[in-house]
């Protein structure tokens, strides 16, 4: 498993390598506007950074789907399928690989955005903490900042990230092993994804949103965890029994 | 080496190596390659050299002796009697190819005097 | 200790396998022949389990292929399908990360013997060579089967030799090796059995020996008589 999981890296690497560059140049040009007291560059930097952290994420599990493809639609599938590794740790594999990378660039993105926003709040005199539940009160009054909150909304972040890949997994699986060798199939997965996700949201959307926020979230959260790992288990047999490559 | 695929392979390199028997290329009592080297050396399937090694046991032209390898025969009489056999057979060969050039014996034979005279 | 039981494999419309039955056993080099599209390729990915049959079963030692038998095939596709920032080496690495059998010793010394540099890019290589470092990597392996899709593509009259070298090597009695080629004549003398196949269907598996000395046929006149003349190249 492990092994498979290197070369899932490997596969993905060339992507977050450019997506780290871009973070690096951006990140520099902020703290060089930070340092000259230029706020013109250190404040469009800022809103550059933000823009990469949260499209870098998505970029990620996109590119993880497109490797997925290119291994089901390609010959380099070969790779993968004719050595002794089953459908469910192949995906398995994909499946880990993607979600840690998700979750340490997130972590990574986290932590950078935070250092920056704290320099920012030196310039001013001010304290970050109270002003990020300044900035949280007036998006929602019933959000505050405690560490359960904070934990909850992290986890459901985390748990519906990884129902998005999967989800997007499952659709372009379905379409490709029912479809074979039709160059249309990933229009097909889209409209499956699109399909699966008005589901997936229409349960989730049943828990109430009278309770606290903990538990709405996090109830949120084991329920993506649950599709993720019902859709995960559904795709690696319909790979194993249908697939051909 | 370049085969006549239309008939039998093993025949084809059992005929070699009688020839190289014959003329001491291969002397009596020496080792022979072993089957899976004659199929390397050969470049033929590996169960074509063993049915030619099975060919030449049975005409008693080689021996195999259990964990030392195969070698041709020491049965220098046996080999004589090849000799005799190939050149019987390239002879008949020969005449038979005259013969389907309208030729009979005797002018063969007076062919095969004048050649020899011209030799000298 | 390979067999197939009314394999069948549509893709669509067309039937690319179409109810072969036949039983390969070890000890034996078997030509796999017939015209391009005749099924050859899709009956070998249905054996090494890259392409899920329609119908019928193949049985690599008595059982259903699977997981299992993918440790004990070595299959090599006709196009290469490495990822695109693979060295030889790399490759090679690849091999040995995923299969017990694959030995990386074997693998630097047919390289060398082939005059292949590790350090190259397989994606910079011309055909001629990534056609001889596949045959490397497949034989590397120590496998019970080995089928070859196509081993003579792409490789000119001198490196036809080494690579018919290396696969007699390969060729033990416990081992079966199956090559499909279009290049009858290449296969002539190193095969012992063909399987000739047409439009999806087995049309018949034969001893070649036998073949000459019953019929006094070569495998490459049998070709003729089955496919029609127009279709021998090679």
């Amino acid at each position: 498993m492990l092994r498979l999981m290197k070369y899932e890296l490997r596969k993905t690497l060339n992507v977050k390598l450019v997506l780290a560059a871009v973070t690096l140049i951006a990140e520099a040009a902020f703290l060089i506007g930070y340092f000259t007291r230029n706020e013109t560059l250190y404040s469009l930097t800022a809103l550059l950074l933000f823009m990469i952290a949260s499209t870098g994420i998505s970029v990620i599990g996109l590119w993880s789907l497109i490797v997925l493809h290119r291994d089901m639609n390609t010959r380099q599938g070969y790779m993968l399928f004719m050595t002794p590794n089953s459908c469910y740790r192949i995906l398995g594999a994909k499946i880990l690989e993607c979600g840690l990378s998700i979750l340490l660039a997130g972590a990574f993105f986290f932590l950078l955005g935070f250092l920056d926003v704290t320099l920012v709040m030196r310039l001013y005199n001010e304290n970050i903490w109270q002003f990020l539940a300044e900035m949280l009160q007036t998006l929602n009054e019933r959000l505050t900042i405690t560490p359960a909150n904070v934990l909850a909304v992290l986890f459901w972040l985390l748990s519906s990230w990884l129902c998005s890949v999967i989800t997007a997994f499952l659709a372009d699986i379905l379409a490709t092993s029912l479809l074979y060798g039709k160059k249309w199939n990933w229009l097909v997965a889209f409209a499956l994804f699109i399909l699966l996700n008005i589901g997936i949201n229409w349960v989730i959307l049943r828990v109430p949103a009278t309770m606290s926020v903990v538990a709405q979230f996090a109830i949120q959260g084991v329920i993506g965890l649950a599709f993720s790992a019902l859709m995960g288990y559904i795709s690696a047999t319909v790979m194993e029994k249908y697939l051909s490559v | 080496m370049e085969y006549d695929p239309m008939s039998p392979i093993w025949l084809q390199v059992v005929q070699q190596i009688k020839g190289k028997i014959v003329t001491g290329e291969m002397p009596p009592g020496s080792k022979m390659p072993g089957g899976r080297d004659l199929a390397m050396q050969y470049e033929i399937n590996p169960n074509t050299a063993a049915r030619v090694y099975q060919y030449l046991e049975l005409e008693e032209l080689c021996e195999t002796r259990r964990g030392l390898g195969t070698f041709v025969t020491e049965n220098t009489g046996r080999i004589a009697e090849l000799r005799n056999q190939m050149a019987e057979d390239a002879l008949r060969r020969f005449l038979a190819s005259l013969e389907g050039l309208g030729m009979t014996r005797e002018d063969a034979v007076r062919m095969l005097t004048k050649e020899e005279n011209n030799d000298a | 200790m390979l067999e197939s039981r009314e394999l069948t494999k549509k893709f669509g419309a067309k039937t690319a396998v179409d109810q072969v039955t036949m039983k390969l056993e070890a000890g034996h080099i078997y030509a796999m022949l017939g015209p391009n599209g005749s099924g050859k390729t899709t009956w070998m990915k249905m054996a090494a389990g890259l392409i899920i049959p329609t119908s019928g079963e193949v049985l690599f030692e008595d059982k259903p292929v699977s997981l299992e038998s993918r440790a004990h095939v070595a299959y090599m596709s006709t196009e290469p399908y490495f990822y695109a920032w693979m060295t030889i080496r790399d490759a090679g690495k690849y091999y040995a990360d995923f299969f017990e059998d694959f030995s990386m010793e074997k693998y630097s010394e047919m390289l060398k013997s082939m005059e292949l540099e590790e350090e190259l890019k397989i994606r910079t290589l011309s055909s001629g060579m990534v056609a001889k470092m596949k045959i490397a990597l497949t034989l590397s392996r120590d496998a019970k089967v080995y089928m070859l899709d196509e081993p003579f593509n792409g490789i000119d009259l001198l490196a036809r030799d080494e690579i018919r070298k290396a696969i007699l090597t390969a060729a033990v009695p416990e081992k079966l090796l199956l090559l499909s080629s279009h290049l009858v004549e290449e296969m002539e003398a190193i095969a012992d059995r063909a399987v000739f196949i047409r439009n999806g269907r087995l049309v018949e598996v034969r001893d070649l020996e036998e073949m000459r000395e019953t019929d006094g046929v070569s495998m490459a006149d049998r070709y003729r008589e089955i496919f029609g003349h127009a279709e021998v190249n090679g």
